[in-house]
């Protein structure tokens, strides 16, 4: 299924009229078109105030716009389209959050990735004032779930962000960013050589048209699609007041993994995701592997808890660890005073003595019996 | 005429006393006697003068004579077989074999063989120093010292083989022949041996790595000492060797200084001139503490610990080192330099370096999160371990750095700056330094005592207040707390600020007690 010229235009158009995710024509667009829900506009054909659109719907000019656009290496991709992520049109029956909700008309892609790679897709956010951990598991969890085959989402900001895409770059997995200003604009400006890297290995996305500025509740709606693109959101770092809590607050309302990486508890920037994970809103992971398991179909990349390499005392039974316990380092000790220190009768403990000597962990020289090297080895562990 | 004098140099550590060697030789009981506090090797030297100047088929005065030498300043300790050319000299002015007064202005460094063939000695830098600075316009020296001896200006550098070839310098006589002079061999063994490589590594070789390289820039700006800990194979050597390329180049004193101790060694390389660069010395953990610290039997050897004058002193698996040297680490880390005690006397050496510390998370190397790799040591191992990166030591480190296993390969974003571009930054923060403190003994923060930190540079009210809430949280000692002030002001020499606020406060705490960093501080827009 192609898309009309004409439909395209007219999603266009709607973005240009309405903020990003104006809750009032949330599914509107999905439900009756492109087409459709501008001719209500233009007629008059709607419960919406007035005075809000007239201003907008006056000036807008949508092929002037897609043309700008492209000679800006940008696309505008709409439902319908093959590349389009669909995963986000289940965003139209999601309750707003500050007057935001419902997915977007169309998107503006810049780079070459195509937008269907994001239905295998991790987001990481977390906090802008991030430290040098945060980071650093940022990066790793992002080129582990690059190499695992998703593409890792995120929105190009300071701090977590940045970390997180890249880790994928590094690891030369896709990822994409998806922002509050238009694609074409490079915010923050100092991140130059990600969004070169991003605009020619990966792809940028926004539903802001090309040039607008970034702005507070332009950010909310970003996070949005950030936590709608992705099969599951993993926060970083968050402290009590950062972004990140919005983008998992839109995780949640989908139904989707939230995840959270824990930091120092001493760690301000840490605090949000405590938060989080003491609510039960989200789950502990603190690797790729973990995030996977998360996000995967069920049975799909199951982890497994390592456990401690087995010790020699880990197979005996409990009766011949108390008469392991009962022997002497130093010097040896007769059978008689092994078994009155382990409270266990002196025959029992003779076929048990046998049994740990041909296991090598005691031995029975001219003064008694006594442990062995190998044996102080193998129950000091438990010891502790 | 019987009575002669040559000029020789003592040396204490690596400060070096002018002798004069005085010869009498006159009727009396036959003999040979040597005084003014010289030591059994110098005095063993009677044994090697007499013998080198028999087989040199000179005149031996004392199978007829009563020979008197004195060394003098009598009350000075003079010890070494470097006195024997002065010796012989001034016995043969006092014979008549030569013209006394062809020995003024002249001092006479070299070991003598008994076959009057000149041997190497160590420490003719610091003696020709000392030498010069008394007035001294010639030396002669053993041959292969001879461009040693002309690193120090103004003064005339003779090099020579033999007692004869001595005795034809100052008689004008034509040269005999000799056989050559061996060079002074000395190993060190046990140590680090990449010097050569030194010069090829670059921080830029690293890649990601941000947060260690910071504190690294931070630890060098202020010549801060620091203890990095991570598992095997994370990068702590290659950091640490990288050290040296980020600092400035050595300042006046620091290059004699290093100079005369490589002399005192035996490592100097005359080919290369005066060190200018600070160098790295890395001894392994299973040195002895006289090689660390310095002292050795006899002649005092300076150890690796003042072989790093100026620069870096490496200690990887510090855990592992002996008792012995890390107690003995406490005076240098503190003060600067070393003195190493024998006998009666006490022999000070500069140790001004940037210490760091380099340890596992346990024996193995292994015991990491994530079950990366699995750890063989019990909990006691580990317990014992840890336990020794705790006390004295530790206490006198400022920052300390967990490092993880490196996670990039590529890092096409991070912008991996090269040494050169680290060390203007480095010198520059060591300019604001050495102005504040231009009317004081000292130029880095690191070494500026916490009374006059307190009295002269004290942080913004705020930021105290902060390093003041550590301490009643007791997760700060007093020690640390003046480490963390001093951290403050590297902080605000690197960025120009001021005076050390809140922000620098904070960071200079977090790099004390091994806490993650803000970003954006280590950062510094270098990535993206």
């Amino acid at each position: 299924m192609s898309v009309s010229d004409e439909e395209r235009l007219a999603r266009l158009a709607l973005s240009q009229i309405f903020e990003p995710g104006d809750h009032r024509i949330a599914g509107l667009v999905s439900a009756l078109g492109g087409i459709k829900v501008l001719e209500m506009l233009r007629t008059g054909d709607h419960n919406l105030p007035r005075t809000d659109v007239a201003a907008r719907l006056a000036r807008v000019d949508p092929a002037r716009q897609l043309e700008i656009g492209m000679r800006r290496g940008m696309r505008y991709v709409v439902q319908g389209d093959p590349e389009w992520p669909s995963q986000l049109d289940p965003l139209d029956h999601v309750a707003p959050l500050y007057e935001r909700t419902g997915c977007p008309p169309g998107l503006w892609v810049r780079g070459p990735l195509t937008l269907d790679t994001l239905s295998n897709s991790v987001a990481i956010v977390g906090s802008r004032a991030s430290t040098t951990y945060g980071d650093e598991m940022a990066s790793r969890i992002a080129a582990d779930v690059g190499r695992a085959g998703y593409t890792v989402v995120s929105g190009a900001a300071y701090g977590i962000d940045a970390a997180a895409h890249r880790g994928a770059i590094d690891a030369g997995t896709p990822t994409v960013a998806v922002l509050a200003c238009g694609a074409d604009r490079i915010y923050p400006s100092s991140h130059v050589r990600l969004f070169d890297i991003l605009a020619s290995e990966g792809a940028i996305v926004s539903e802001l048209a090309p040039g607008l500025a970034p702005m507070r509740l332009r950010f909310l709606s970003r996070n949005r699609l950030i936590a709608g693109a992705a099969l599951g959101t993993v926060i970083v770092e968050a402290g009590k007041r950062s972004g990140a809590r919005n983008t998992a607050n839109w995780t949640g309302r989908l139904s989707r993994p939230l995840m959270g990486v824990p930091g120092p508890v001493t760690s301000a920037a840490s605090e949000g995701v405590h938060q989080m994970l003491r609510s039960g809103e989200a789950v502990l992971v603190t690797s790729g592997a973990e995030v996977l398991e998360m996000i995967g179909s069920a049975g799909e990349h199951l982890t497994y808890e390592e456990l401690e390499p087995a010790l020699p005392r880990d197979q005996l039974t409990l009766r011949e660890q108390q008469i392991l316990d009962a022997v002497p380092v130093g010097s040896g000790a007769p059978v008689d005073s092994i078994a009155l220190t382990a409270g266990i009768s002196m025959i029992t403990v003779q076929g048990a003595l046998d049994v740990l000597r041909a296991r090598g962990l005691v031995t029975l020289s001219g003064d008694g019996w006594r442990l062995t090297p190998a044996a102080l080895h193998a129950t000091s562990r438990s010891s502790s | 005429m019987p009575v002669a004098m040559a000029h020789c140099v003592a040396l204490s550590g690596a400060v070096g006393h002018l002798v004069d060697v005085q010869a009498d030789v006159s009727p009396g009981q036959v003999g040979i006697t040597l005084v003014g506090r010289v030591d059994p090797s110098l005095h063993e030297g009677r044994e090697r003068v007499r013998m080198a100047i028999v087989n040199s088929e000179l005149t031996w005065a004392a199978t007829t004579k009563r020979v008197t030498v004195l060394l003098s300043p009598a009350d000075l300790p003079k010890s070494g077989a470097h006195f024997d050319l002065a010796i012989a000299a001034a016995i043969l002015a006092a014979t008549g074999e030569v013209d006394p007064r062809s020995l003024q202005g002249t001092a006479f460094i070299g070991e003598l063989a008994l076959d009057g063939g000149l041997r190497s000695v160590a420490g003719v830098l610091p003696m020709v120093l000392a030498a010069s600075k008394r007035g001294v316009r010639q030396v002669f020296v053993p041959e292969p010292q001879a461009r040693e001896a002309s690193m120090v200006p103004g003064v005339t550098v003779v090099g020579l083989r033999s007692l004869n070839q001595v005795v034809a310098a100052l008689t004008g006589d034509e040269m005999p022949e000799a056989p050559e002079v061996p060079p002074l061999s000395a190993g060190r063994y046990l140590a680090w041996r990449g010097a050569a490589r030194l010069d090829d590594v670059d921080m830029a070789d690293l890649i990601g790595l941000d947060e260690i390289k910071y504190a690294v820039e931070v630890a060098a700006a202020g010549g801060h000492h620091l203890l990095i800990d991570g598992p095997k194979g994370c990068g702590k050597t290659s950091i640490a060797e990288r050290i040296p390329t980020i600092l400035p180049d050595l300042t006046g004193n620091e290059s004699i200084e290093l100079t005369a101790i490589r002399s005192l060694a035996g490592v100097l390389d005359p080919a290369l001139g005066m060190a200018t660069r600070p160098p790295f010395s890395a001894p392994h953990h299973d040195a002895s503490k006289a090689s660390v610290v310095g002292g050795g039997s006899g002649r005092v050897r300076p150890g690796e610990l003042s072989l790093a004058h100026g620069g870096v002193l490496f200690l990887d698996e510090f855990p592992l080192f002996r008792t012995d040297v890390v107690e003995a680490l406490r005076e240098p880390l503190e003060n600067g330099d070393i003195t190493v005690a024998r006998g009666e006397e006490a022999i000070t050496l500069p140790a001004r370096s940037m210490v760091v510390l380099a340890a596992n998370p346990c024996a193995c190397g292994n015991n990491v999160g994530q079950g990366r790799a699995s750890c063989t040591c019990t909990q006691v191992q580990i317990r014992d371990y840890k336990k020794r990166l705790t006390g004295p030591i530790a206490d006198r480190i400022d920052i300390t750095r967990h490092l993880n296993p490196v996670s990039f390969t590529r890092d096409r974003l991070g912008r991996q700056e090269n040494s050169a571009t680290i060390r203007t930054r480095v010198a520059a923060a060591r300019l604001r330094q050495a102005e504040r403190y231009a009317e004081h003994d000292w130029r880095l923060n690191a070494h500026v005592p916490s009374a006059a930190l307190r009295e002269l540079w004290p942080m913004q009210p705020a930021a105290q207040a902060i390093v003041d809430a550590e301490i009643g949280g007791g997760r700060l000692t007093r020690r640390g707390a003046v480490k963390v002030h001093r951290l403050a002001w590297t902080l605000a020499d690197l960025t120009g600020a001021e005076v050390p606020g809140e922000s620098e406060a904070r960071t200079a705490l977090d790099l004390r007690l091994g806490h993650p960093l803000p970003s954006a501080t280590v950062l510094m827009g270098r990535v993206g």
